[in-house]
């Protein structure tokens, strides 16, 4: 006899059953716990990539206010962290002649390797002035020093110079010299008044001034031309780049031209050195020399070796260099506590 | 014969109780998985609830300009957000006190509907001044309000002249404070955020959403009686469940302690509770 097929293949169907009915029961909580847990981890990750790119959205328009030097750019990209901030900025109108007002926009997006084609997107946007004469018309000669002599022949004048080239004609003449305790002359000494007097010292020199020195000096913060001569002859005629000398150089003639100039240290020049536009020092020789058609500022680096300085040279207020120089230091300046969400 | 062929009772009874026990063994798995997966899943809805919930504060408080939390309680929180901020280009004069401004986008990309009111930017201080005043009345259309811009302080309209929009301040908003060329406006939404006894989910409390004259929304179910709103004044540490009228302006974090529960669905079984509790600073505070 052989024996009954029937009854080993029940009981081998019974063990199946429970086989499959326990594997669905697996799979079933299996399932619905990945579900709850992969739900969770996509939201969490789509909110962490929106706070990202709010973040870049933040830190594109800031990053783009700090780097405008002179002309406002139309628009910027920035890579930044795992998005890209996309930047760009439009005059919205003209609140005198030296301040404008732009809006700058600022578009982040960061990239969901999961869902490719919808990218995590916030925008923010700020109003932001456009300070087009950063640096006030003080004097043609403005330092931190205690005392100011102008040696003969040498002249320091704030009357404007440029009155007969400069397209507007001759504008009001400005302050000659400024020191902190005196200005002595020997030389020529003129504008109006010939003279002022700043005895609050570094502070109030800084705070009369306004310009953000530390910035100027930052390694980081471009500027048209660092350490090398401006290739003058090549250049428009109506540019004034912005030019910053690291250290201590002697100035000779072939560093003559126009423009911004800014010595982080001591400028230093021999008399055949000649400049049209601003210069700005951390301070200046005890000995000034060399022929400057515009402004001379020094003292922002708040050491001052020498307590008077000899000029030897000649410093004359130049109304349309200045304003030329002026308006490639201007710069952007965001409204105070008014960055906004848009969308 | 019989013998051979099938079970004895001692071998049906053996196979009964085994598969009893596995089947037992399997079914309380299974109840157990499946409690645990439903208790996962009111966990998860109430994370969900209070998360979208903190979510859409967040977005309103953070946008906040100084001065735009009205009222600070431990259970109601005012807020006044900008729909858009926009800068004057040109100024009427007279009673209409007409203003045109450049807003990104323009009318049209403002949910024109939730204005309830316009603020003035003082540059001086960065303090706002907020006056409730509806968009109908304010609203001056923009059919020549780009190129007025253009001509009197020559805003670069190119492609954007749906960007500037005339608004109607009158004499009665904003007073003589109205915004001058390159000063800011703000037209902003007012929201008020309530925790109360819920209407969908008694005896819970909920959220609820209130915008400037409109009946208050229930959004946020489930939340537990812990719930509050706390508030960090400007250079202080710790958070205070109210502040008062005059400390408003220096408000510069709002903690959301939104803690969840969820009722379990058996006498049995504890309720589901979710701690929550964030920390929103504001972006333009002092």
């Amino acid at each position: 006899m052989t024996p009954p097929v029937g009854g080993r293949e029940r009981e081998g169907g019974f063990v199946l059953a429970l086989v499959v009915l326990m594997l669905f029961a697996i799979a079933m909580a299996s399932g619905a716990g990945y579900l709850v847990v992969s739900a969770e981890s996509r939201m969490a990750r789509h909110s962490g990539e929106s706070e990202e790119a709010l973040a870049i959205a933040r830190g594109g328009l800031n990053r783009f206010v700090s780097e405008q030097l002179g002309v406002v750019a139309d628009s910027a990209r920035y890579a930044m962290g795992n998005g890209e901030a996309a930047v760009s900025a439009r005059r919205v109108a003209e609140v005198d002649e030296f301040t404008h007002m732009y809006f700058v926009r600022s578009a982040a997006t960061v990239p969901d390797p999961l869902a490719q084609g919808s990218p995590s997107r916030r925008v923010v946007g700020a109003y932001a002035y456009h300070r087009r004469r950063p640096l006030p018309l003080h004097g043609a000669l403005v330092l931190s020093v205690a005392d100011i002599s102008v040696e003969n022949p040498a002249e320091v004048s704030g009357d404007d110079a440029g009155g007969a080239v400069c397209p507007g004609g001759a504008q009001p003449s400005i302050t000659g010299a400024i020191a902190r305790e005196g200005v002595a002359e020997d030389g020529t000494l003129e504008g109006s008044p010939e003279y002022e007097l700043w005895p609050g010292g570094y502070a109030q020199f800084m705070n009369q001034v306004a310009l953000r020195w530390d910035i100027l000096t930052d390694p980081s913060f471009p500027v048209d031309f660092e350490d090398v001569r401006p290739p003058f002859s090549t250049l428009p005629a109506d540019s004034f780049p912005v030019v910053r000398l690291n250290g201590s150089p002697m100035l000779n003639p072939s560093w003559s031209g126009r423009g911004v100039l800014i010595v982080t240290e001591e400028f230093r020049a021999v008399p055949s050195f000649s400049w049209e536009g601003i210069v700005l020092a951390g301070w200046v020789d005890d000995r000034v020399r060399g022929s400057i058609d515009g402004m001379l500022v020094g003292g922002f680096s708040g050491t001052e070796p020498y307590d008077e300085i000899e000029v030897q040279g000649t410093i004359r207020y130049h109304s349309c260099n200045v304003d030329r120089a002026n308006a490639s230091l201007s710069y952007l300046e965001l409204v105070d506590d008014a960055v906004f969400e848009i969308d | 014969m019989n013998r051979i062929h099938g079970f004895t009772l001692v071998e049906a009874l053996i196979a009964l109780v085994l598969s009893s026990l596995v089947l037992i063994l399997v079914s309380t798995t299974f109840l157990v998985q499946n409690r645990y997966q439903a208790n996962q899943v009111l966990r998860a809805a109430a994370h969900d609830n209070v998360r979208s919930a903190t979510d859409l504060i967040s977005r309103e408080l953070r946008s906040s300009m100084r001065g735009g939390i009205v009222v600070a309680g431990a259970r109601t929180l005012t807020v006044r957000s900008p729909v858009a901020v926009g800068s004057v280009c040109e100024r009427g004069s007279g009673f209409l006190a007409d203003r045109d401004v450049h807003f990104d986008g323009g009318a049209a990309r403002m949910a024109t509907e939730e204005i309830a009111g316009v603020a003035a930017h003082d540059p001086a201080d960065g303090a706002w001044e907020y006056q409730l005043w509806p968009w109908f009345i304010m609203d001056g259309g923009s059919s020549a309000s780009a190129a007025r811009c253009a001509t009197a302080t020559a805003a670069d309209t190119t492609d954007a002249s749906e960007d500037f929009h005339t608004l109607r301040l009158l004499a009665l908003a904003l007073g003589s404070d109205a915004p001058d060329v390159g000063e800011l406006v703000m037209l902003f939404r007012e929201t008020t955020f309530t925790i109360e006894p819920s209407d969908l989910e008694p005896p819970m409390l909920a959220l609820f959403r209130q915008p400037y004259l409109e009946d208050p929304v229930e959004f946020a179910s489930g939340i537990d009686s812990t719930a509050r709103f706390g508030y960090r004044l400007s250079g202080e540490s710790s958070y205070r469940d109210t502040i008062p009228e005059g400390d408003l302006d220096d408000i510069d974090a709002v903690q959301l302690q939104l803690d969840a529960r969820r009722l379990s669905e058996s006498a049995e079984e504890e309720d589901v509770t979710f701690g929550w509790s964030t920390n929103l600073l504001l972006r333009n505070a002092p």
